[in-house]
């Protein structure tokens, strides 16, 4: 029998029985679509925090105090206030560091007139800006000579000054942080992302310490690397300057380091086990589909004994039986497998562009989504296909 | 006929079919010999159960002779593979059944050219055959009519197309005229006697003398065995 004769016989069944073809068809649809969505959703959700992460600053390494050890207790990271503004002055001084952004972090109430917010207070240096990539708006950001004279000056973010209707007209007037009179000089641009990236007060380092925290400790260190290959440089140039600055010997370090390209790689890593994980589940609906087929073909074989008993009596061969109930098979879940990546990229389309990551669309997953409907095809085809095809003439023929 | 009784076509030598149902063993044939020649027209008679429709199914290569040899068109058929068995089918025998056994929801035209589809035919040449088969029994008006559209007549005389368009060394009819009126049972016997006139080898099988009068000789079983032959 040639291969057209196969698919025409294949086409011309499945077109007698619409409602059941579609039926039979639908739980492939499904597999294949569901595969399809969530892979390209977990691509497309991976692809969206790389770029939020990207957009965090330029080549950044973030040094955190490490935990507090009292005894054998080992306390929360961070917990600790092993770092210092000269900690972060010696940093600034290694080769492959282009800009160095001590920061202390508190929360404190912030009020304008009649507004208010507890907001996010942030004292640092001018370095700041460069490190985490962030544009001033209006006004400026904070001096070096702010830094240094202790001065009563803020820059707020693009978020808390839409929270506090202050606008281009505000620069120069007076805010209430924590209670004490700062004068507004600047305001950022957004930056997208994250909101809380956008919703902080920016103060001078030296005048948190004087007047919001009382000591000399930070609350991390930001620095930029001069290039993403210099990333692990700087950072092995990091531990071994605090190490010697802290007096560590036995390799327990009192602060961590944390690289972008780490965070980078944990989200891949991640992304990983959730894209397979997705993969899994939908391949589980491909299976149940296959098995829908197998059902089928499996009652069309017992349906259609006569015809079989027909086909053989007037010379067909066990081979073209086989082959056509196998083609059968194949034309459902083949069919279903295309109309199931149709549906799936027009729902990975819809979700992309609702969750803000636009269309990702991977050939490789369409691929492998019609590999694996053909595969379905032949695994739950086989066995009904190989029943039909060993019927006895006489017994199909007499069957009623 | 005797000048073509010296090349048989069909030779039966002793052939037995026992159908075995594990606890009882039911004899359907019994030592049948038999030969028929090349372009005869040979009726086999008997009543219910005596062992016709086991006969013909192995005639037709559908089944297997417990015991004894079969030899059709030269060819001894206990050697043959199931493969071996079909290609036998395909190429040398053409079957009408009393039921029809047309392929449902399936066109007259389709219908009879489904047999060339198994011998590789090509598309266009088979729908071209199977019309002239269908033209030459009068249905050249309901080519694209599936069974359920025909007659009972009309639809046995698609069977009689689809048997003969692959030009078959032997013609196999279980009980042709069954279930057709009386008319149209007279009609595919004189289909049968044109046949016949054309030098085809027709074997016929039926319960009723009348029809098998159609033919040259009738052979008569009773429980299995051949009781006599008769000469027309
Ligand atoms: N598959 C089978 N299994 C067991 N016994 C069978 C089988 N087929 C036929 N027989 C038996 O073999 C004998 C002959 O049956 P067969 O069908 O050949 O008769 P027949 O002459 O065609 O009868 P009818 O005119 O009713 O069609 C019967 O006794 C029947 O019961
Ligand atoms: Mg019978």
């Amino acid at each position: 029998m040639k291969v057209t004769d196969l698919v025409g016989l294949a086409l011309s069944r499945l077109g007698t029985g619409k409602l059941r073809t579609a039926l039979t068809m639908l739980g492939i649809i499904i597999g294949v679509a569901s595969v399809v969505a969530l892979v390209s959703v977990a691509e497309g959700a991976t692809a969206g925090i790389s770029n939020q992460l990207q957009s965090l600053g330029t080549n950044l390494v973030t040094v955190s105090p490490g935990a507090v050890r009292t005894g054998a207790t080992r306390g929360a990271a961070g917990s600790a206030t092993t770092l210092t503004l000269a900690d972060a002055t010696a940093l600034a001084g290694l080769a492959d560091v282009q800009a160095v952004a001590p920061e202390l972090t508190t929360n404190k109430l912030v009020v304008v007139g009649s507004q208010n917010e507890t907001a996010r207070v942030v004292g640092t240096t001018p370095g700041y800006l460069p490190v985490f990539a962030y544009q001033v708006w209006v006004g400026s950001f904070l001096s070096q000579s702010a830094v240094d004279n202790n001065l009563r000056v803020a820059v707020i973010g693009a978020t808390t000054a839409t929270n506090l209707s202050l606008t281009q007209a505000s620069i120069g007037s007076t805010i209430d942080v924590g209670g004490l009179p700062f004068e507004l000089i600047g305001i950022l641009q957004p930056k997208g992302g994250t909101t809380t990236a956008d919703d902080q007060v920016m103060i001078p380092l030296s005048t948190a310490h004087e007047l919001l925290v009382g000591s000399n400790s930070v609350s991390a260190i930001g620095l930029s690397a001069t290039s993403q290959d210099a990333i692990n440089t700087v950072s092995a140039e990091i531990t071994s300057t605090l190490e010697q600055r802290h007096g560590i010997t036995n390799g327990v370090d009192d602060f961590s380091i944390a690289t972008q390209a780490q965070l980078l790689g944990t989200v891949g890593n991640v992304s990983g086990v959730l894209t397979l994980l997705l993969a899994g589940i939908a391949s589980i609906s491909l299976l149940v589909g296959g098995i829908g087929i197998m059902n089928i073909m499996l009652v069309s074989v017992r349906e259609r004994t006569r015809e079989i008993g027909i086909r053989k009596a007037i010379g067909a061969r066990g081979r073209d039986i086989l082959s056509q109930f196998l083609v059968e098979a194949l034309a459902l879940s083949l069919a279903g497998g295309l109309i199931g990546i149709g549906v799936g990229v027009i729902a990975s389309f819809g979700i992309g562009t609702y969750a803000g990551w636009g269309f990702i669309f991977n050939p490789a997953t369409v691929a492998v989504a019609v590999g694996f409907s053909l595969i379905v095809g032949i695994v739950f085809g086989v066995w009904p296909a190989s029943q039909a095809a060993r019927l006895d003439p006489v017994i199909a023929l007499r069957y009623e | 006929m005797s000048s073509l009784a010296a090349e048989p076509i069909i030779t039966l030598d002793e052939v037995s079919r026992v159908y075995d149902l594990g606890k009882v063993q039911v004899p359907a044939l019994n030592d049948v010999t038999l030969n028929v020649a090349n372009g005869e027209f040979l009726a086999i008679v008997g009543p219910s159960g005596s062992g016709k429709s086991t006969m013909m199914n192995i005639l037709g290569c559908l089944d297997r002779p417990t015991s004894g040899r079969y030899v059709l068109d030269g060819q001894p058929v206990d050697e043959l593979d199931d493969d071996g068995l079909a290609l036998v089918r395909s190429r040398s025998i053409g079957f009408v059944f009393q039921s029809y056994n047309l392929l449902p929801r399936t066109s007259a035209l389709e219908n009879v050219a489904t047999p060339l589809m198994y011998q590789g035919v090509g598309r266009k040449e088979r729908l071209r055959r199977a019309q002239s088969a269908l033209e030459r029994l009068g249905l050249g008006d309901r080519l694209h009519h599936i069974p359920s559209e025909l007659s009972g007549g009309q639809q046995q005389r698609v069977g009689i197309a689809r048997a003969l368009v692959t030009e078959p060394a032997l013609i196999l009819a279980d009980e042709p005229t069954g279930n057709l009126d009386s008319h149209s049972g007279a009609e595919v016997l004189e289909l049968f006697g044109d046949l016949h006139a054309l030098g085809r080898t027709i074997v016929l099988i039926t319960h009723d003398g009348a029809v098998a009068a159609a033919a040259d000789r009738a052979v008569h079983l009773r429980d299995g065995q051949i009781q006599e032959a008769v000469r027309e």
